[in-house]
């Protein structure tokens, strides 16, 4: 397929110098054996000695200059028919020069056409592209700003969209990616039955759904017209699933006990009052234990009031518009109501989770704060989470006195408008099951009011919000081959592959080095996803040797509290789903992920291999080397961490995809028969 | 013997609290509201109070804090009852000062119970 053209630089001089050193000495030898022979004297003996060399050096000065005028002219031409293939507008450093100088206007014209060419179909897409962008920014648009989650995936059940409405809510979730199966980001067994099963019309399917500790309510269409593509829509079902499920239940089944309490008391005071006249010893026995009856009925049905308030209490904390907040949002979204320019909220204390109705409970505090304002113009005020018995306590503190409950009770009845229908402050201290109260410091300067709401018992800070998603969608896989043919025939363009790469604590992975960081992009339809990343430091549980640092930056103190490599490796092999992977050097980076839990038997694509294949008389497969002879760059900072190198591995073999096609390798199986053959040959010149 | 005040809007409870409080050997003074509670607590000093947190104008909770900002009534005992019985509720009279509280229905016999325990802690 691949073999043939220039032999090896280094083979090539070699055998010209072995060639040109054993005529010289041929000649040498000859000459002494003649000399001593024929004993010439004078010019006779200049000659013979000067015929004898002729040979030798004749092949010399033959070599000299067709490595001049000829080889290194043609490596050049191969380096820059290379790029010329990458892409036309490739720097152009070495013109043709020796005897392939006349070449030099053949190379621009083909380079011109090409770019001409190019620029012509690049044109006409983009007109034709045009339009179809104006309807994909809507669209975009339409689906960011868009709160519900979404998502569309092809009859292969392969995700081709998601909003960023879906990526928040099922942050943390690696099965989530342009290319996977639903099934990874959903394993329930009825979805895929609903799937199978939806009408052609576009009515919609109903399904509720386990996942993460969650009900998923799943809402299900076919998209009408379409090649089997379906639509699903999220919400969280859990708050109303466990109501229906929890406390509407248990208060149901209160209803009967509290009635039968009812009707024993009941009957027992009718009883009293008929017996009310008669006071023979015979009903005095009887009056007393009506009387025990309605004491203990009494008793009873007051444990199973406070029971029922319990419950009512925790169907409030249940509710559906009480989501969790974490403290420090909540005061920087309050901080910004009250005044945009300036910050009048100082956070104190450790930050925490709690349950509530943000937009309400903005609007109550920001209430509250323009009150307080009347009386403390200019005043700072500090926000501050107490931690209690299942509750938490948002605590706003200032310096002055605390406000009278007389004061409190006006300001509970106050309209806040802002809100939708208008609640009072009592109504929404009422949606949270709560109140207010205001007390003054023991140090007798400051004062609080304090509102207490439900905790949560998670922990740590929010996850950073994704940036806005360069891609968010990709209608080309619906039109990839499906998931379950071969892949050894699939073409080189469909396979979704992820790029990785591993830095180390050092180079004897045998000898106890391993892993610290680990980053990988990846390609989808012969496009690099910029933010399908996967970026994560890993505790080698061992010191990092300073040389190490010295080349990839990173220290003991950058991997402190990063998981260790079995669960970063779990975490991976999630995110590689069921792409091919592809690595510079593969065989480094392999060893390095080889761990007994995690098992990727999977292909391996190596731009290492194929580039010595594709150029084997090229010096400098290096991932440097070849950077350079692609034009690829490098961002600052970005050389020697996993992501940066992984990306450009990615980027490099974006490049060598259109000359692997142009030799006929279109698909897995002729790649991997290419590097395997590249791999023998290099095994066999070691 | 001890004085206790009842303040509650319900007559029912009041009637009910001003026989057992009599029956546990105490004497009894009532209000209807919060501005009668404060006018009785001056008038007829009571050694504890039963007051009830939903009461017409003044709260129970507003009596509680002015009753606590005095420093004549700042040690008062006082008992705080509520129907509504949430903890925070619970939280905020205990917050304000209340030394117990209690939810209705109660156990007549805990009540009486926790009053004599308070008046005892008052006067050793």
């Amino acid at each position: 397929m691949t073999r043939g053209g220039l032999p090896k630089r280094q083979r090539l001089i070699g055998l010209w110098l072995l060639l040109s050193g054993i005529s010289l000495l041929g000649g040498a030898i000859f000459a002494a054996w003649l000399d001593a022979k024929l004993a010439p004297t004078g010019v006779t003996r200049i000659a013979l000695w000067l015929g004898s060399f002729s040979g030798g050096a004749t092949i010399f000065l033959v070599g000299l200059v067709l490595e001049r005028m000829l080889f290194t002219p043609l490596r050049h031409l191969q380096v820059q028919l290379a790029r010329l293939v990458a892409t036309p507008d490739a720097r152009d450093e070495h013109p043709p020069e020796g005897w392939l100088k006349g070449l030099g206007p053949d190379l621009r014209r083909v380079r011109e056409s090409w770019r001409e060419d190019r620029n012509r179909l690049a044109t006409a897409h983009a007109d034709g592209a045009r339009s179809a962008a104006r309807i994909r920014q809507e669209l975009e648009t339409l689906l960011q700003v868009l709160e519900t989650p979404l998502l569309l995936c092809d009859h292969h059940r392969r995700l081709m969209l998601f909003n960023q409405a879906a990526e928040d809510f099922f942050a943390g979730n690696t099965g989530l990616g342009l290319g996977k199966r639903l099934e990874a980001l959903l394993p329930v067994a009825s979805l895929q039955q609903v799937l199978s099963q939806l009408p052609h019309d576009g009515s919609p399917r109903e399904l509720l759904a386990p996942c993460d500790n969650r009900w998923l309510k799943v809402i299900l269409r076919r998209v009408p017209g379409s090649d089997g593509e379906t639509l699903l829509t999220f919400s969280d079902a859990t708050a109303s699933w466990s109501s229906e499920m929890g406390v509407r239940a248990e208060l149901a089944a209160m209803l009967t006990p509290l009635r039968q309490h009812t009707a024993s008391l009941t009957s027992a005071a009718d009883a009293l009052i008929q017996l009310r006249d008669q006071n023979d010893a015979s009903t005095s026995a009887l009056r007393q234990r009506f009387e025990r009856v309605i004491h203990e009925e009494g008793i009873t049905l007051g444990d199973n009031v406070a029971k029922i308030g319990q419950l009512l209490d925790d169907m409030q904390h249940q509710g559906e518009r009480l989501t969790p907040m974490w403290s420090n949002d909540f005061w920087q979204a309050l901080d910004e109501r009250l005044d945009p320019e300036h910050r009048l909220i100082t956070p104190v204390g450790m930050p925490a989770w709690f349950k509530g109705d943000a937009p309400a409970l903005i609007a109550l505090f920001d209430s509250l704060v323009k009150h307080l304002n009347t009386h403390l113009p200019d005043n700072g005020f500090e926000g501050e989470i107490c931690l209690g018995n299942k509750r938490v306590y948002l605590d706003l503190i200032w310096r002055g006195k605390a406000i009278p409950e007389h004061e409190l009770a006006e300001w509970r009845q106050q309209p806040l408008t802002s809100l939708p229908l208008t609640p009072s402050v009592a109504d929404v201290m009422r949606q949270h099951a709560s109140d207010i109260w205001s007390l003054a410091d023991e140090d007798g300067v400051h004062s609080r009011l304090r509102l207490p709401l439900p905790a949560m018992e998670r922990v740590g800070a929010p996850r950073e919000t994704a940036p806005p998603r360069p891609e968010f969608h990709d209608f080309g896989i619906a039109d990839l081959p499906p998931p379950d043919e071969a892949l050894a025939s699939r073409t080189l363009r469909s396979l979704e592959i992820v790029a990785f790469d591993t830095e180390t604590t050092g180079l004897e992975l045998r000898r106890g080095d391993t892993v610290i960081s680990l980053g990988a992009c990846r390609v989808v339809n012969a496009r690099l996803l910029a933010s399908e990343v996967f970026d994560q430091k890993v505790d080698p549980q061992r010191p990092i040797p300073p040389a190490s640092t010295a080349i990839h930056g990173i220290t003991d103190a950058d991997v402190l509290g990063a998981p260790p490599l079995d669960i970063v490796l779990t975490r991976f092999r999630d995110y590689v789903g069921e792409a091919v992977l592809l690595a510079h050097n593969a065989a480094f980076d392999l060893l390095a992920i080889s761990h007994k839990g995690v098992a990727f038997d999977i292909p391996i694509i190596d731009t290492l291999l194929i580039s010595r294949a594709l150029d084997e008389a090229l010096d400098g497969h290096d991932l440097d080397s070849l950077a350079q002879r692609y034009d690829l760059a490098f961002p600052p900072g970005t050389r020697h961490t996993a992501l940066g190198d992984a990306r450009v591995t990615a980027e490099l073999w974006l490049a060598l995809l259109p000359r692997l096609e142009a030799r006929g390798v279109d698909t897995l199986e002729q790649l991997l028969a290419l590097q395997a053959n590249a791999f023998d040959r290099q095994d066999a010149s070691a | 013997m001890a004085k206790v005040l009842v303040v509650d809007d319900e007559p029912n409870i009041v009637l009910s609290l001003e026989f057992l409080m009599e029956q546990a050997g105490f004497e009894v003074v009532t209000a209807e509201d919060g501005e009668q509670a404060l006018a009785s607590v001056n008038e007829s000093q009571p050694d504890l109070l039963l007051l009830d947190i939903s009461l017409p104008g003044i709260s129970g909770f507003d009596v509680l804090e002015r009753l606590r900002s005095e420093a004549a009534t700042a040690q008062l005992p006082i008992i705080m009852l509520t129907a509504h019985g949430r903890d925070v509720e619970r939280e905020k009279g205990m917050a304000l000062g209340a030394d117990d509280y209690i939810t209705k229905p109660f156990s007549t016999q805990s009540l009486v119970e926790k009053v004599k325990a308070l008046l005892s802690e008052e006067q050793p």
